[in-house]
């Protein structure tokens, strides 16, 4: 099921790129490919770069459609059978890790910390560059890796103040201070 | 060369540069062993860090901690059975199995021990040849210029790992962004969308921020983590029948190394394989390996550290990069105001002189690190994944917005975060697509250049037997290897056969 995911995840990001490549293709035609003076003109990168993501793009979209086994990687050719049987079978994703948590589980949390970065960067015009990433660090820990309360705002401290004394301070970096006048 | 032995020394060597080594080889070891960070991504996070500190000084330091992630890597890839680093997987066969017998002590040491002859032999080398190779590239013009170029991309990608299109697909993805913004010798601004911020291009600090930082820990966060293996001081101590069995793979894997790392792009991965996969056929000891052989841990660790030197021949007298943090020194450079390639070695000797002496006095400084404080440093790996990939999240992000001030750098590192989560999850490679970010404004200039050489023609590039050689030997790495492969394929095939028919 994963692997068929994968493989569905793999052709739309392929047909995704095989359309920018396209539109930089169109685009570069339209800042010119050639000078007057038979030179190459701003377009001629453009429509040469993006017209190969095109082509390679949809070269990989046939293969990955075509493909039924998984790709050897080439690496493991230079090893004989066994060592890159060894190899694979410890770079298996376990299902189960450290913490007990199921590949379902762990699938979740990549989602939540998504969100939660897309809302802090989003949040850091408001409340401030500080104040937003503490935010984000505290949730983090506390709901996505079930930390304890405390102990996590104390890690969100610490890594604030030493962030705001090397970047704000020493560096003199004007972080953003949101509408409230915050960090 | 002892002139500039000199220069280097004096340059290395004064209080300032030794700080600035120590902490760069130090959070190396640091950066090295934290699972989700590698060398690319730690010298990506800290460029921001060193804008204001004189550039070669912030060179000594990010290529500190190149090297000093190679050692790292290996810490948990011989605790965790986790690389910090690609160049540590092979390590994981045989340094894993010898923590599990107790032994993981002995596994560090010696990769340590190899690790720093591996580095000064290397040194050496690089030492010797790359000055030779930048009096030659001298006499290099646009349309030879253009040939590297078109050579170091193919390499990249033929030794990137996978296949060979989606490679190439990546690399003209990277020319492709690389096209945003006014480029230089045009006028017109291209693919901005009025985007002001868009003008001066995309970045490619946020980009490789976000490609190897953020991809990485979001990547990190889906596959879950392993348990440590504790190791104490006491087994630290490495036995003379272990030191006499790793000598030879130290030295073959040196070699391996350096041959490989100065292949524009081939990298210490590859090295660290090829190391592994001859030991295991010329050892005495063979039938250990996997099992726990000394000399699995020995070759690799040697073999990645030669790469990892060598790679800095081509970044250094080319301007082409040898791997992906070499990439991203490659993208330092440029920030501090150098041109990297063979101008490098006349216009600023004490800075390329004074880099090269400072690896010595890092490599020392990481086997009186390593050797004693593995364990220290093992302990690392009981902070909780956790708490620490925010910390790394935070990071990113406050180095990101530092280098321009500005909320569209924190924007383009979140949207390269996705997309290098995308792309690891999806198995193409990262390394071709920053490759063509970063010479694809020089790749434009040579090619704007070539044609006014030509006058319009591109066909003056087959005019130069330099330049046609380079192109040759172009097109062997991007088909030869698959040729060969194939051949080698049928060759097994057809032995297989007649031993079955006999």
């Amino acid at each position: 099921m994963e692997s068929v995911r994968l493989k569905v995840a793999g052709i739309a990001f392929t047909a995704v790129l095989a359309a920018v490549g396209i539109a930089a293709v169109i685009g570069g035609l339209m800042y010119g490919v050639f000078a007057e003076d038979g030179l190459i003109g701003p377009g001629f990168l453009p429509v040469m770069s993006g017209g190969l993501v095109a082509l390679f793009a949809i070269s990989d979209i046939i293969s990955r459609l075509l493909a039924r086994k998984h790709p050897v990687d080439e690496r493991e050719l230079l090893l004989d059978d066994e060592s890159a049987a060894e190899l694979e079978a410890e770079a298996k994703v376990p299902d189960i890790d450290i913490f007990g948590r199921s590949q379902k589980q762990r699938n979740k949390q990549l989602i939540a910390v998504i969100g939660i970065l897309i809302a802090t960067v989003a949040l850091v015009e408001v409340l401030g560059f500080i104040l937003a990433f503490g935010i984000m660090l505290v949730v983090t820990a506390v709901l996505v890796e079930r930390r304890k309360l405390l102990p996590s705002i104390l890690v969100a401290v610490i890594a604030l103040g030493v962030a705001y004394l090397v970047f704000g301070v020493l560096l003199r970096v004007p972080l953003p201070q949101g509408l409230f006048g915050m960090f | 060369m002892i002139d500039n032995l000199i220069l280097g020394f004096q340059t290395a060597l004064t209080f300032e540069n030794i700080v600035w080594c120590f902490i760069g080889v130090l959070m190396g070891t640091i950066i090295g062993l934290m699972p989700g960070l590698g060398s690319t991504t730690g010298v990506a996070i800290l460029i921001p860090l060193t804008l204001t500190l004189e550039p070669v000084t912030a060179l000594i330091m990010l290529a500190g901690i190149y090297y000093g992630a190679q050692y790292g890597g290996t810490i948990t890839s011989v605790l965790i059975s986790t690389p910090g680093e690609a160049a540590s997987v092979v390590t994981t066969l045989d340094g894993y199995q010898m923590a599990r017998k107790g032994r993981a002590g002995s596994a560090l040491a010696i990769s340590a021990i190899g690790s720093f002859v591996a580095a000064i032999i290397s040194l050496a080398l690089l030492m010797a040849l790359a000055p030779p190779l930048a009096d030659l590239a001298l006499n290099f013009g646009p349309v030879e210029n253009l040939a590297i170029m078109i050579l170091g991309l193919v390499i990249v990608v033929s030794f990137a790992g996978g296949s060979l299109k989606r490679g190439l697909m990546m690399a003209s993805l990277g020319l492709l962004i690389s096209t945003v913004g006014v480029a230089t010798g045009f006028s017109q601004a291209r693919f901005t969308f009025g985007n002001v911020d868009m003008l001066g291009g995309i970045p490619f600090v946020e980009v490789m921020i976000g490609l190897f930082a953020v991809g990485e820990v979001l990547y990190q966060i889906r596959i879950g983590a392993a348990a440590p293996i504790r190791t104490r001081f006491k087994d630290m101590v490495i036995t003379k029948s272990e030191l006499k069995r790793s000598a030879a793979p130290i030295f073959r894997g040196s070699g391996i190394g350096f041959l490989l790392g100065i292949l524009p792009g081939a990298g210490s991965t590859l090295a660290s394989f090829m190391a592994y996969g001859i030991e295991k056929r010329v050892s005495k000891n063979r039938g250990e390996f996997g099992r726990g052989a000394i000399e699995g841990v020995a070759a690799p660790e040697a073999a990645n550290n030669a790469a990892a030197n060598a790679n800095f021949v081509p970044t250094l007298a080319l301007g082409i990069p040898g791997g992906g943090t070499t990439a991203v020194l490659l993208g330092a450079f440029t920030i501090y105001g150098l041109q990297p390639g063979p101008l490098l070695f006349e216009t600023q000797p004490a800075l390329v002189w004074g880099l090269l002496v400072s690896f010595f006095i890092g490599n020392v400084l990481l086997l009186v690190l390593n050797l004693p404080l593995a364990p220290v440093f093992a302990q690392m790996l009981r902070i909780p994944y956790g708490y620490l990939y925010p910390i790394i999240l935070l990071t990113s992000f406050i180095g990101a917005y530092s280098v321009s001030n500005n909320m569209f750098s924190v924007v383009l590192v979140l949207i390269f975060g996705l997309i290098g989560y995308v792309m690891k999850e999806l198995d193409l490679p990262v390394a071709p697509l920053v490759l063509g970010l970063v010479l694809g404004p020089l790749f434009e200039k040579a090619l704007v250049q070539t044609s006014a050489l030509g006058q319009g023609s591109f066909s003056i590039i087959l005019e130069s037997p330099i330049s046609v050689v380079i192109l040759i030997a172009a097109v062997f790495f991007a088909f030869g290897p698959a040729l060969l492969g194939r051949v080698a394929k049928r060759l097994t095939a057809k032995k297989a056969e007649e031993a079955l028919t006999k």
